[in-house]
């Protein structure tokens, strides 16, 4: 260790990121899109 | 909001990250997703879906399923009953470390204060050794906190839960970038986040996914029934779910960060590696992270506290989210007050707690917990799969979602609900099972029988009496 973070651990990082919170985003979004319509 | 801020709890903070370090590291995420998107979310989409169409306690929703099947009702909110017992222990320590933190009373043995200057931990769970004051009257603050959150209902609830999720969540995530600031945190964060593909070969390790996903998501405790309970009529049950579930593992992801920041500090300032400090339970938030607070070089005293603010804060709204179940089913049923219900309940709680405010409170407090959420829980989601999927007609819990909901669920859930979920439940609890006759304990036998198999069949117990007690209505109607 020591040398920062590695190109792989970098890739996990992104794809947690991505399904956690751009997952959340979008569901909030269709609840937000949801609520207008109805 | 407050689904989301039952789900998430201590075990977000002080599970999940050492879970994904011992599990592969970032390669977990894999199989925790699979989990979560083939177990989680269909369970969550089924107690959401059950407590909208009863509009009741657990217990009634079972009743309505079928009158035979009421004590399930009862056994999955008495279950949450008894974690609570002992969850609003480990609340009223944060509690008190909100105070300590001020003038970082754990000095420059963190451990050494925990187990001995507060806890005054006995050698074993027989060595009672008193009731520790400090605790207590935390413990006493805890169950009067409860009681003033539950007893006015759900209108209550909503207040506080618009408050303390989005104010835990912001303070987490300035935790989260303090940590990432310090020097060390991305070797700290590299151990959490490098990747073992080997692992996933593992079948212990999906089996650790399913489980956290289990545990993490508050569900077959009743919770997430009685709160849907109070959903509106067009409230969108799927969408709800996956909202409730990715916000849970959001929080999960960031503890990673800010836990092995500190970590990562800690072991550079002490010079150690990781693997030599406690990083999940008490350990973790007793005795490293106020050690690593002592050595932060700014603001040591508000970053404690904020810390301490966090947890318990997280704790809270698990908490009395866990007593919600028994005290709606209780006045439900016997018509009792809401008020009075949540008064007995709380009272009754707080007697239960008192055994984990002793010198030997920490001992039991394993115990209790190492046999409720590894057979309690996991049993009561195998007997709900089994009464929804096969007493019932599971299709029309679907169709009953897909009428209020944007999001059309299939016939894979079915699938899943009746056939896959219940498999891997039984798989777990296999391996339970398996552990606890192969794995030698640290406690005698008597002591788990005490501690760990006497609680779960007397509560199984109670709940058929409870089920056989008359209800006020069923008085009445003769």
């Amino acid at each position: 260790m020591g040398d920062g973070l590695s190109l792989s651990a970098i890739i996990m990082f992104i794809f947690g990121a991505t399904i956690c919170y751009g997952g959340l985003a979008y569901f909030l979004y269709r609840a937000y899109k949801s609520k207008r319509r109805r | 909001m407050a689904a989301i801020g039952s789900a998430v709890g201590l075990g977000n903070v002080w599970r999940f990250p050492y879970i994904c370090y011992k599990s592969g590291g970032g390669a977990f995420l894999i199989p925790y997703f699979v989990a979560l998107f083939t177990a989680g979310i269909p369970l969550m989409i089924l107690e959401f879906s059950l407590g909208h169409w009863s509009k009741s306690a657990p217990p009634e929703t079972f009743k309505k399923i079928g009158k035979k099947w009421e004590w399930a009702g009862w056994w999955s909110s008495l279950v949450p009953f008894i974690i609570t017992a002992y969850y609003v222990v480990v609340m009223a320590w944060c509690f008190a470390y909100i105070i300590y933190a001020i003038d970082l009373r754990w000095g420059a043995d963190a451990e050494h204060f925990f187990l001995t200057t507060f806890l005054g931990v006995t050698e074993g769970p027989m060595t009672i050794g008193g009731i520790r004051i400090a605790a207590l009257l935390a413990l006493i603050i805890m169950w009067v906190l409860i009681f003033i959150i539950l007893y006015k209902g759900v209108s209550r609830i909503g207040k506080v839960v618009i408050i303390t999720v989005p104010l835990a969540c912001i303070l987490f995530i300035l935790l989260a970038i303090r940590g990432l600031t310090l020097p060390g945190a991305v070797d700290g964060v590299s151990y959490y986040l490098t990747p073992d593909f080997s692992r996933l070969l593992d079948v212990n390790v999906w089996l650790a996914a399913y489980a956290q996903v289990f545990f993490s998501l508050s569900l077959a405790q009743g919770i997430m029934i009685s709160y849907a309970s109070y959903l509106k009529k067009k409230s969108d049950i799927s969408n709800n779910a996956f909202i409730t579930a990715l916000a849970d593992t959001g929080i999960s992801f960031l503890a990673g960060f800010a836990v092995f920041s500190v970590v990562g500090y800690l072991a550079l300032t002490q010079g150690v590696g990781i693997e030599s400090l406690g990083i999940s339970g008490p350990s973790l938030t007793f005795v490293t992270y106020p050690t690593a607070i002592s050595l932060f070089p700014v603001a040591p005293m508000l970053f404690g506290v904020l810390f301490y603010i966090t947890l318990f804060t997280f704790g809270l709204d698990s908490a009395f989210s866990m007593i919600e179940p028994i005290t709606a089913g209780v006045h439900s049923k016997w018509k009792i007050p809401k008020e009075k219900a949540t008064a007995l309940i709380c009272i009754a709680g707080f007697l239960t707690s008192l055994i984990f405010v002793t010198g030997s409170g920490l001992h039991w407090l394993e115990i209790v917990d190492h046999f409720i959420s590894d057979f309690g829980l996991v049993l009561i989601g195998l007997v709900e799969c089994l009464i929804v999927g096969w007493a019932f007609q599971i299709s029309k819990f679907r169709i009953y979602a897909n009428n209020v909901s944007d999001i059309r669920i299939g016939r894979w859930w079915d699938i899943l609900i009746k056939f896959i979920v219940p498999a891997v439940l039984i798989f777990i609890l296999t391996m339970a099972v398996y552990n606890l006759i192969t794995t030698p304990s640290e406690y005698p036998w008597w002591a788990l029988l005490m501690g760990g198999v006497a609680p779960c069949i007397i509560i199984f117990i109670i709940a058929f009496v409870l089920m056989k007690l008359k209800g006020k209505t069923e008085v009445k109607n003769g």
